[in-house]
């Protein structure tokens, strides 16, 4: 499988404040990528930044993908500066992918903020294969912060908007909604978003002995499980602790392996 | 016209000078979707030790202006899963192995050593006695790293040596005050070729937090920031000792293959830029062909040390 492409840029535009989607020609990335996988974009030619940028893959369509970034350093603030027409270096697609419920069980998306990239392509996924869209809660601090739910809905999704300010929909964490919600016992959670939150989700499905799978996100140099640079400490057998590589054993988790303890603010 | 692009490290030729830094190629087999990884000169594997390693927690690297900083800590899978899992690979493959090993001890060197040569998991033996990334910066004594004490390299190096047949390479730090010094030792207690530069130590803190991006505190400086200074020790070393030298630091490019050469590289090898572009290898070795090719050169063997100095 060919891993390295030259891309078209077809359009990069700001969607909301600061936050822009990316939509890229090319005909090979869609024949092998799936929902949850993300690309390294080569976002500079020259060594500044020296490193590709790992991106989320938002939608899979028959000719290109597309990519929900926000600008948060020196990397995207370039990669938003790109315009349609321009040629962009993609690796991949890599990482493993979402696994998909089983039948007739019902799924639910918790997204925070720019965590929602690598939804749209997940429920289309599903709707496709099952005929029944998952439900979201889609959380942010603000309304201006709540990404994608034109695409849910235009999907079937039912949505729940919570906001941090109460800008849109419920005030307050999407965690706190998810705890208010009456939800059958082998429901299937798929989560994205601030490290906290995740942590959160995790503690209430497992909780409620909810299985919930989470795409995480890490410092990443190589994209293909040779730097050993994005690790989380985790556990996959009993008494025996391992890191795992969010670039390859990942993104997507399972979120009972990951030893939360041991990640994040000491 | 036909270009030699052979090169020998003691008794092994290898097809080209092109290999790859280890840690940066992991055991071979990840990159191998992106190219034939047998074209390489030499498959040099991530630092072996003889049990697993967990290695550092994480945040492991940060990027750098024209770099990136590691403090990974050699996790790796230990000696036996390499034997029975990894090597396979690379040996239906028919690559030319380069194993770099750490131990904690000389006996645990010899150990690596002489297992590897005995099962056949390796064509040649490079000794990191340059990790800087297994030690806590924040104690007070800092534990060098015994690629900074001369004599402890030549005992090393001595040590190894006398166990084994295969060629043995020595990989130094920059983080000394004169590297002709440790090299002239890793020469001295038998070694083939010496490899600089391992990474150079380095800090980078958030100042948001205040604290320092890496948990490890301090880790090793790779990329293209550091070439000028990789450049320098090679031509300096390749000046002072009669054995081989493998040039790596900030590689990318054939012109920064060229540089190495000259200044006195017998090999060259691709370090962290392989994340960037897993093509790089591949892109040297044909642009130093063409480059022999254009200049009428018909041994790349004599481009080495060919630096011009007024």
């Amino acid at each position: 499988m060919k891993k390295i492409h030259e891309c078209i840029i077809r359009l990069n535009n700001e969607v909301s404040p600061n936050h822009y989607r990316l939509v890229l020609q090319n005909k090979d990335i869609p024949i092998h990528a799936l929902p949850g996988q993300f690309v390294m974009l080569e976002v500079s030619t020259g060594y500044y930044p020296f490193l590709r940028r790992p991106m989320s893959i938002e939608r899979i369509f028959h000719d290109g993908i597309s990519i929900l970034y926000k600008v948060c350093g020196e990397g995207t603030k370039i990669l938003s500066t790109l315009s349609a027409g321009e040629k962009i270096n993609v690796q991949g697609p890599l990482g493993n992918s979402f696994p998909l419920p089983e039948d007739n069980k019902r799924s639910l998306i918790v997204a925070g903020g720019i965590g929602v990239a690598p939804f749209p392509a997940l429920v289309e996924k599903i709707l496709n294969i099952k005929g029944i869209a998952p439900e979201v809660i889609l959380a942010g601090k603000t309304f201006n912060h709540l990404l994608c739910e034109k695409d849910f809905r235009q999907m079937g999704c039912k949505i729940h908007l919570v906001t941090e300010d109460g800008s849109a929909g419920y005030k307050g964490m999407a965690t706190d909604f998810l705890k208010s919600l009456d939800l059958p016992e082998n429901i299937l959670i798929y989560t994205c978003g601030p490290l906290p939150m995740i942590k959160n989700v995790h503690e209430i499905c497992n909780k409620n002995g909810w299985l919930c799978y989470a795409s995480l996100e890490a410092e990443m140099a190589c994209g293909e499980g040779v730097c050993l640079g994005c690790v989380l400490p985790a556990r996959i057998e009993v008494e025996k602790e391992m890191m795992v590589r969010v670039c390859k054993e990942g993104p997507i988790f399972d979120t009972r392996i990951i030893l939360w303890d041991k990640i994040g603010e000491e | 016209m036909n270009v030699n692009m052979k090169v020998t490290i003691g008794n092994l030729t290898l097809k080209n000078p092109v290999t790859v830094a280890s840690g940066t190629f992991g055991y071979g087999e990840e990159y191998s979707e992106y190219f034939d990884i047998s074209c390489l000169g030499a498959v040099t594997v991530k630092s072996l030790t003889l049990k697993p390693r967990l290695g550092n927690p994480p945040p492991r690297i940060v990027e750098t202006p024209a770099g990136m900083l590691n403090a990974i800590g050699l996790q790796n899978v230990g000696l036996e899963v390499y034997l029975k899992e990894k090597l396979p690979y690379l040996r239906q493959k028919k690559c030319t192995i380069i194993a770099n090993i750490y131990g904690t001890s000389i006996q645990e060197y010899e150990e690596l050593a002489e297992r590897l040569e005995k099962e056949g998991g390796a064509d040649a033996i490079e000794m990191n006695l340059s990790c800087p990334n297994v030690h806590d910066a924040r104690s007070r004594y800092k534990c060098p790293l015994v690629a900074q004490s001369p004599e402890w390299v030549e005992k090393y190096t001595m040590a190894v040596r006398s166990k084994i047949k295969l060629p043995l390479i020595v990989k130094l730090s920059p983080n000394v005050t004169d590297i002709t010094e440790p090299a002239i030792s890793a020469e001295k207690g038998g070694a083939d070729a010496i490899s600089i530069i391992n990474t150079l130590l380095g800090m980078s803190i958030d100042i948001k937090t205040q604290k320092p991006k890496l948990k490890n505190v301090v880790g090793g400086l790779s990329g293209p920031a550091i070439r000028p200074v990789a450049v320098k020790m090679v031509w300096d070393v390749s000046r002072t000792v009669k054995i081989p030298v493998i040039g790596m630091g900030g590689i990318c490019t054939v012109n920064d293959a060229l540089e190495f050469i000259f200044a006195g590289a017998k090999l060259i090898a691709v370090g962290s830029f392989i994340f960037r572009d897993p093509l790089a290898p591949i892109k040297i070795i044909q642009g130093l062909e063409e480059y022999c090719n254009s200049h009428r050169i018909e041994d790349i063997n004599k481009l080495i040390g060919s630096v011009i100095i007024s």
